[in-house]
């Protein structure tokens, strides 16, 4: 049977009690004007066990979640240890993915042993029989709730991710990036503990690019794409020099320098060790050595050389405001890093400290954006900026995302 | 008199002279086809956008005169249809008949010329020199270049049937001059290559059957299912299935560019790109409304069901100056959005996207790919096709049966039945081939049924113009 028909397949029926949770993502494409923002699909489910007070409480959280923010306190349970799950059979496999899901936090999950290598990186040293790789196939498919599709899109991916990908000379035997009970763990804890896709693979899909990701960096964000164009439709950007502060991956920082001329350079900062390790490894991965320097500190404090030179500067620095934190969808809330989420009280404090800077670092005529946690917070940033600073800015303007929220702040230094 | 003269020797290098030619290099011996229909004549004038397009390389050969077909004869006359209309009896290829052979060969050339529609095919290229003498041509180099690469086009179609026919004409005269030389060797030599010719005839006419202007194309093959719910949203899951097997069975690459899952089983609509040499060209025979009778695995009550599902096939045209122009302007870009506050709050792997062109309403959604760039990119591919497949049956202004898009698929037209209760069988509606093994049939060997409706569509229609 190809995979085709396999993700066809009426799923098993012990799998009708569905984690709100894992609904399937309003796969409605809307049109750009006129936006549904009601539809808030990902909430903690609190439990996606078959007991009938499970099911009772799984209403309530869904009810609750429509009008407040969502609930994790009662469910929060104590941290498992951090053992890899036994490989699976099918039967108890069900059983399994039906647990509740165990929150984790950054801490916990820095603690399983895990090659730091990306996933899709790592040598296809692993030999698998085509049979086994079946099997397995079988087995994580049976696992994914029926109104939970987009987990057998992932099951591709991650086979894809996995596999050798120079053609196979021997089709009986599949070349794996790890062995088949590591890749059965990490399916378990994407289902369960809805660890993100992306760490499990190792990557995200970015623009154009594969940017290389790993527990302790920010996903980039489909949102954030829009920043490299904008940086793009700046007049004379190729030559100039450009500043991506909090850089995380490093996916600004790259795709930015792989649209400059020779003379163009970027400085990223970022104050994670993690993300500044990730980050050199993405602008290895793309050879923008040349091009992208990595500095290692807190937002303009690595770059006093270049103070007042700089043609922009960009950033996506941590926006969400402290309270929101804890309702936060469990794969972001449970498992990213705060430090690249926790913009403060009213998630401004980060966001006002780059406008601080940005007058002496930008030279006359420069470009600034930023991105914000949305509508307020950028006409927020926008009137205080053009008010505060008159005589320092210009065309300051909040941006529309392509779900037309005003998602980011931009204007021009005098 | 002339020919008892020639010795054995000059016999022999006859011979091998033909020989050297005999094999034709190209497979098909149809190149790419263009959209003749596009092409109004001389007064045509063309957009001022192509105007400003510089010089191409242009192929001047082919402003040359109206190429002067006549038809080769043998030494005492004879043309192709001429030899067929002897009612010379054709045995089998086995038999050392020359007869028997040059009959069948000349029946098959008569065949591919009805295939590439000769009468029309030699009007056609005449009309072309005509424009190509115009002194004023190449002032217009886009509209320059069309006409003289659908003349080239049109010549190599003329020229590879006419050596073949050549070709059959100089064995006959060698197989009797052998005989009236009584040279054995040289006999048996030229048996052997009409028996050779024979059998390359048979290829000649199928891929005469893909002689369509758009034939030698990748298409999107769209499934689509019918009303009846979880039962057609399987059937169109088979279909699609179906189709996949058949493409890679042939060879093709083939990609899954939209797909709209069922809310239990199935697709309610799915589009696939299929890449290749000639996909087109076959995947065209399938355009229509799938049917399916079995006992439902759905139905506790194991009743009998039929379902329904739709198929379209949309070439991917190749050649940019036939193809649609877009302007960004005219675009309206979707992508997917879960709700919500977004930005930092939301992880997705959900990245469809949506491209509008406003001004035909026409849609394309991509889906699949892993980042939302590439499937603006999947998505615009499938747009453009859509939008030249509209511009082809605008400009041909005929009926377009091979390149309908669903929507315009109406229920009713119903190309294929397949039954797999109470009796097992497939059968094709429009040329009553069937077979009753409808398992292989569903996993992919479709062929049989593809040459069946070639071969029928284009043989039956005597009009040669
Ligand atoms: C929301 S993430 C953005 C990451 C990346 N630029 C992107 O768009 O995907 C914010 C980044 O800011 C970094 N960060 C937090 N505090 C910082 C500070 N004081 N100085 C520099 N970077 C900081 C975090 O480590 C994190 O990588």
């Amino acid at each position: 049977m190809n995979e085709f028909s396999l993700l066809l397949k009426p799923s098993p029926s012990a799998h009708r009690r569905l984690s709100p949770a894992h609904a399937p993502s309003s796969s409605s494409l809307q049109p750009c004007n006129g936006c549904n923002r009601s539809s808030a699909i990902f909430l903690l489910s609190p439990s996606s066990s078959l007991s009938l007070e499970a099911e009772a409480k799984s209403e309530e959280a869904m009810l609750l979640s429509r009008s407040t923010r969502p609930i994790l306190s009662p469910f929060l349970r104590k941290p498992k240890p951090s053992r890899l799950p036994k490989p699976f059979s099918s039967a108890s496999a069900s059983a399994s993915a039906l647990t509740p899901p165990t929150p984790r936090s950054p801490a916990t999950t820095a603690h399983v042993p895990e090659d730091p290598t990306p996933l899709f990186l790592r040598p296809p040293t692993h030999p698998v029989p085509a049979p086994s790789l079946a099997a397995f196939r079988r087995r994580a498919a049976a696992l994914v709730p029926p109104n939970a599709p987009h987990l057998h899109r992932h099951l591709r991916w991650l086979l894809a991710d996995a596999s050798s990908s120079t053609a196979n000379p021997d089709p009986a035997v599949h070349l794996l990036r790890a062995p088949l009970d590591e890749l059965e763990a990490l399916w378990l804890r994407h289902v369960r503990d809805r660890r993100p896709f992306q760490y499990v693979v190792g990557n995200e899909h970015w623009r154009d690019l594969v940017v290389a990701v790993r527990d302790g960096v920010l996903i980039p964000r489909p949102e954030t794409e829009a920043v490299v164009d904008m940086v793009g439709s700046v007049e004379g950007f190729g030559d100039g020099w450009w500043a991506d502060l909090g850089t995380g991956s490093g996916a600004i920082a790259v795709a930015v320098a792989r649209m400059l001329g020779p003379r163009g350079r970027v400085f990223a900062t970022d104050v994670s060790e993690v993300a500044v390790e990730v980050a050199r490894l993405n602008v290895e991965r793309y050879g923008m050595q040349d091009k992208v320097e990595i500095r290692h500190g807190s937002w303009f404090e690595p770059l006093e050389d270049v103070k007042g030179k700089l043609m922009g500067v960009i950033s996506n620095p941590p926006y969400i405001p402290t309270d929101d934190l804890p309702g936060l969808q469990p794969e972001v809330g449970w498992h990213e890093p705060k430090l690249a989420l926790d913009g403060g009280k009213d998630g401004l404090d980060h966001l006002l400290h780059l406008c601080e800077g940005l007058s002496s670092a930008l030279k006359p005529g420069g470009f600034f954006v930023f991105e914000t946690n949305g509508d307020k917070q950028s006409e927020f940033l926008a009137d205080f900026i053009s008010t505060k600073w008159s005589s320092s800015f210009c065309n300051v303007e909040a941006v529309l995302d392509f779900a037309d929220i005003k998602r980011f702040v931009r204007g021009y230094r005098r | 008199m002339a020919s008892r003269l020639l010795t054995r020797s000059t016999a022999a290098v006859l011979l091998s002279h033909l020989r050297s030619r005999a094999p034709n290099p190209t497979h098909h011996i149809l190149p790419h086809g263009t959209a003749m229909s596009s092409l109004l004549g001389p007064t045509h004038g063309l957009p001022a956008t192509a105007r400003s397009c510089p010089l191409r390389e242009p192929a001047r050969w082919f402003s040359s005169p109206a190429p002067v077909v006549e038809a080769p004869r043998t030494a005492d006359g004879m043309t192709v249809d001429a030899i067929a209309d002897k009612g010379w009896t054709i045995l089998a290829e086995a038999e050392s008949d020359w007869r028997s052979h040059a009959a069948a060969v000349a029946q098959s050339i008569k065949l591919i010329k009805k295939r590439l529609k000769w009468k029309w095919l030699l009007e056609r290229s005449k009309q072309l020199a005509v424009v190509l003498e115009r002194p004023d041509l190449w002032e217009d180099p886009v509209f320059a270049g069309k006409v003289s690469r659908e003349q080239g086009e049109l010549m190599g179609k003329i020229k590879s049937v006419n050596q073949f026919e050549q070709e059959l004409m100089e064995h006959i005269d060698m197989l009797r001059l052998a005989r009236e030389e009584g040279d054995n060797e040289l006999e048996t030599e030229s048996m052997r290559a009409l028996a050779d010719m024979r059998r390359n005839a048979k290829e000649k006419e199928l891929n005469a059957l893909l002689s369509g202007d758009n034939d030698s194309y990748p298409c999107f093959i769209e499934v689509q299912a019918g009303a009846g719910g979880i039962e057609s949203m399987d059937w169109a899951a088979m279909v699609m299935n179906m189709y996949r097997s058949w493409a890679q069975r042939r060879g093709y690459a083939v990609t899954v560019v939209e797909e709209m899952p069922g809310e239990v089983a199935g697709i309610k609509r799915a589009t696939i790109k299929v890449d290749g040499d000639y996909a087109f060209g076959y995947a065209k025979s399938e355009i229509g409304v799938h049917r399916l009778v079995r006992i439902s695995p759905f139905d506790s009550g194991k009743r009998r069901h039929t379902s329904f599902a739709a198929v379209a096939v949309i070439p991917i045209l190749g050649d940019a100056s036939s193809r649609y122009q877009i302007n960004d302007s005219d675009l309206r870009i979707e992508r997917f959005r879960s709700g919500g506050p977004g930005g930092q709050h939301a992880n997705t792997t959900e990245s469809a996207v949506r491209i509008v062109h406003i001004p035909t309403g026409t849609t394309a959604t991509c889906q699949n790919e892993r980042s939302q760039h590439m499937n603006k990119a999947s998505a615009m591919a499938v747009l453009q096709s859509r939008l030249d497949q509209l511009e082809i049956t605008r400009q041909a202004q005929m009926n377009a049966e091979h390149t309908q898009s669903l929507s315009e698929i109406s229920w009713g037209n119903q190309i294929r039945s397949y039954v797999l209760h109470p009796y097992r069988m497939v059968k094709d509606l429009r040329t009553n081939y069937e077979v009753s093994d409808p398992d292989s049939v569903l996993e992919g060997d479709l062929d049989d049924f593809i040459f069946n409706f070639l071969s029928s569509s284009l043989d039956k229609d005597d009009g040669n113009v």
